[in-house]
């Protein structure tokens, strides 16, 4: 028979629908749907900031995340299935972030292995909630995030109280007398310098000389600096990102700042290093949980990922990666990819090893054990100076 | 006291030197060019790539080297904002204003993203910085790069201010701003001129690309966003479509900034400066030296 040009685009036409049909019927299968899919992926999706102003962080995650996805389908995947990341853009925006939530929902993501900005993920949780997908949240930790006790949400970076609290135990160990805290004015940044503030103003110890808060994305900080220096503090801590930390760790020292200077878990990373120059940055402490540097046996890990990516990992790249191992964990003991099975999985989890240490969840679903360390800048690298054990 | 003078100063200048390439096309054609705090994120980036391309320059040699980039810069940057009038706005020039300004906002997201695409999003760091020994003047501390950049930002203003005034050319743009009609009946190419009007501005916001960039060393595709927006305040303050003024907004914004910092803290500096911005312009709509709205430059 000779088709017509018209008629051959209506049969393409509907065979495209029928395929189409056909997906969202598989993907949309939903509980239970499980034997019915024992060859298909075990679909992880993963919301990361692509673009923004966040947007750099976004593809340290997603490529750790893709490293352990490949490791493990190397090794013949999860119960027999192989698994598969999507990702999606959250721009560091809640409007975005929803919208790429629905999408991961709508493609038949299983399990949600994503979210860096607490801003943005707090809109997801209820979309993957209604979808019944556990979320393990690689870097995001806000304290809002775990206040509404949701049953699917899971933390694994450690809260700012924790990190509040190793700050302070450094600061005292050090011998601080005056401290400054200087914050970026978003709800993580500030939350951190907060925390801090009160477990300084305990009696005994360093006090807070002051609180001073910087507006982001900006190049001068001088004006800020000269507020901090009139107080004559003898400890910096920067609790933000490292784009203003490198800037204002090389514009203290230029304005003279003899005293030490810390930074947050924002702003591990080394291009700080590279922006402060190295010899504004000789010297300055972080506090961060574990990272593939400061981890005995993770020198293969930073290897693999160079040679996969031709980059070095950067900051959150190791909690990317235990999100993924952790969700193919949950899903091989929960014998599938249910949602409430493999939540009670994870619940159930108990010295899972992971960069962070050993992980067992609290009744709020954080990291029982913050994991929290002491690094210093030597010779432009960034090493472990004190585990805080 | 004398410290923020100094550090209000210095931002102020840079402001400054962004602000004129917003006021003088917006002099000329009513134009509000938000692609023109993008043209200063170029200007950083064409700076960073021939200093790339130079390869490695001791650091006795940084000074003189940076002067040149900065020119070659200038040329780049201008040349991108011509491309810029020509591509975008020529075609627009009888379309509503706000036609124009929507092409605008366009344009700085197209110029943005598309450097995202380009360089990508890790924020780069350039090779040779502007460091140096302090000194110390009248209890405030300065370092000598501070100086020069400032004094490299005076000169191009006072240049641009005596091409204005004293040329056939800045005869030719004010006569456009005055009445672009007429100009074109009196013989003025006014094509030509606006497209020079838009190398300079643009020639002017790279040099203060180069200038961040070798001085503060960190550059990203989104730098130019916050700046833009300060430059467009620091032009309304002083005057917009008018240049001495537009200087002098430049220099107000970063002293507002610099002692809204001091006396109320970092997280209400930008609440003291804007609110004095919409008390001032409350006042005084036409800004500093700006006059009657028939009469800009």
């Amino acid at each position: 028979m000779r088709a017509t040009p018209l008629t051959s685009i209506a049969s393409l036409a509907a065979v495209a629908l029928l395929a189409t049909g056909c997906g969202q019927g598989l993907l949309g299968g939903g509980d239970g749907g499980d034997t019915a899919k024992t060859n298909e992926p075990i679909v992880l999706g993963m919301l990361i900031p692509q673009s923004g102003s966040e947007a750099a962080i976004g593809p340290y995650m997603s490529n750790a995340a893709q490293l352990a996805v490949d490791e493990i389908n190397a090794k013949g995947g999860v119960l027999g299935r192989k698994l598969q990341l999507k990702t999606a853009d959250d721009a560091c925006d809640a409007q975005s972030a929803a919208a790429g939530a629905n999408k991961l929902v709508t493609e038949g993501v299983d399990v949600s292995v994503g979210g860096y900005c607490s801003g943005a993920t707090l809109p997801t949780l209820p979309i993957f909630g209604k979808a019944n997908i556990p979320m393990i949240i690689p870097a995001a930790n806000s304290q809002e995030l775990v206040d509404q006790k949701l049953k699917h949400v899971f933390l694994i970076n450690g809260t700012g109280t924790q990190q509040a609290a190793a700050a302070e135990k450094w600061m005292t160990k050090q011998g601080a007398k005056s401290v400054a805290l200087m914050h970026d004015n978003t709800s993580y940044s500030k939350d951190i310098a907060l925390r801090t503030q009160t477990l300084l103003d305990a009696p005994g110890g360093a006090d807070t000389a002051l609180i001073e808060a910087v507006t982001p994305k900006e190049s001068d900080y001088s004006a800020n600096i000269t507020n901090v220096l009139a107080k004559k503090p003898d400890f910096v801590y920067w609790t933000g990102y490292f784009q203003e930390g490198g800037l204002i760790a090389r514009q203290l020292r230029q304005a003279g700042y003899k005293g030490s200077i810390m930074v947050g878990d924002g702003s591990v990373s080394p291009k700080l290093v590279e922006i402060a120059g190295p010899e504004a940055a000789e010297g300055v402490y972080a506090t961060m949980t574990q990272t593939p540097d400061t981890l005995e046996g993770a020198e293969g890990w930073i290897e693999a990922y160079k040679k996969k990516f031709g980059a070095e990992p950067g900051p959150y790249s190791n909690q990317a990666y235990d999100a993924v191992r952790l969700a193919a964990e949950a899903v091989g003991k929960a014998g599938g990819t249910d949602g409430a099975k493999v939540i009670a999985a994870l619940e159930a989890i108990d010295g899972f090893q992971m960069f962070s240490g050993p992980l067992k969840f609290t009744p709020e679903h954080t990291l029982s054990n913050g994991g929290f360390q002491i690094l210093v800048v030597k010779d432009g690298k960034i090493i472990l100076q004190d585990s805080l054990k | 006291m004398t410290q923020l003078i100094w550090n209000g100063l210095f931002v102020g200048s840079f402001y400054a030197l962004v602000a004129l390439g917003y006021s003088m096309v917006y002099g000329i054609i009513k134009l509000l060019n938000f692609a023109h705090g993008d043209l200063y994120m170029l200007g950083a980036f064409a700076g960073f790539a021939i200093l790339g391309a130079v390869g490695g320059v001791s650091s006795s040699m940084a000074l003189p080297v940076l002067l040149a980039v900065l020119v070659v810069t200038m040329a780049v940057t201008g040349l991108a904002g011509v491309a810029l009038e020509r591509i975008a706005y020529r075609p627009l020039r009888r379309a509503p204003r706000l036609s124009l300004l929507i092409t605008a906002v366009g344009a700085s997201f197209a110029l943005e993203y598309g450097m995202r695409a380009a360089a990508g999003a890790d924020p780069r760091v350039y090779p040779l910085r502007l460091g140096g020994s302090s000194l110390e003047v009248a209890g405030a501390r300065l370092t000598v790069a501070q100086l020069v950049l400032v004094g490299v930002a005076v000169v191009l203003m006072i240049g641009l201010n005596l091409l204005v005034t004293r040329t056939r050319e800045g005869r030719a743009m004010r006569a456009i701003a005055l009445d672009p009609t007429t100009s074109s009946l009196m013989g003025i190419d006014v094509n030509a001129v606006i497209s020079r009007t838009f190398f300079i501005g643009s020639a002017l916001a790279g040099a203060a690309g180069v200038m961040a960039g070798a001085y503060y060393g960190k550059i990203d595709f989104l730098m130019g966003f916050l700046i833009g927006l300060k430059a467009f305040t620091a032009a309304v303050i002083g005057g917009i479509g008018n240049i001495p003024g537009t200087m002098l907004g430049g220099l107000v914004l970063g002293l507002l900034e610099s002692f809204g910092t001091f006396w109320l803290g970092g997280e209400w500096r930008d609440v003291f400066a804007f609110g004095v911005l919409i008390l001032f312009l409350t006042v005084r709509p036409t800004g500093l030296l700006g006059e009657r709205v028939t009469e800009r430059v």
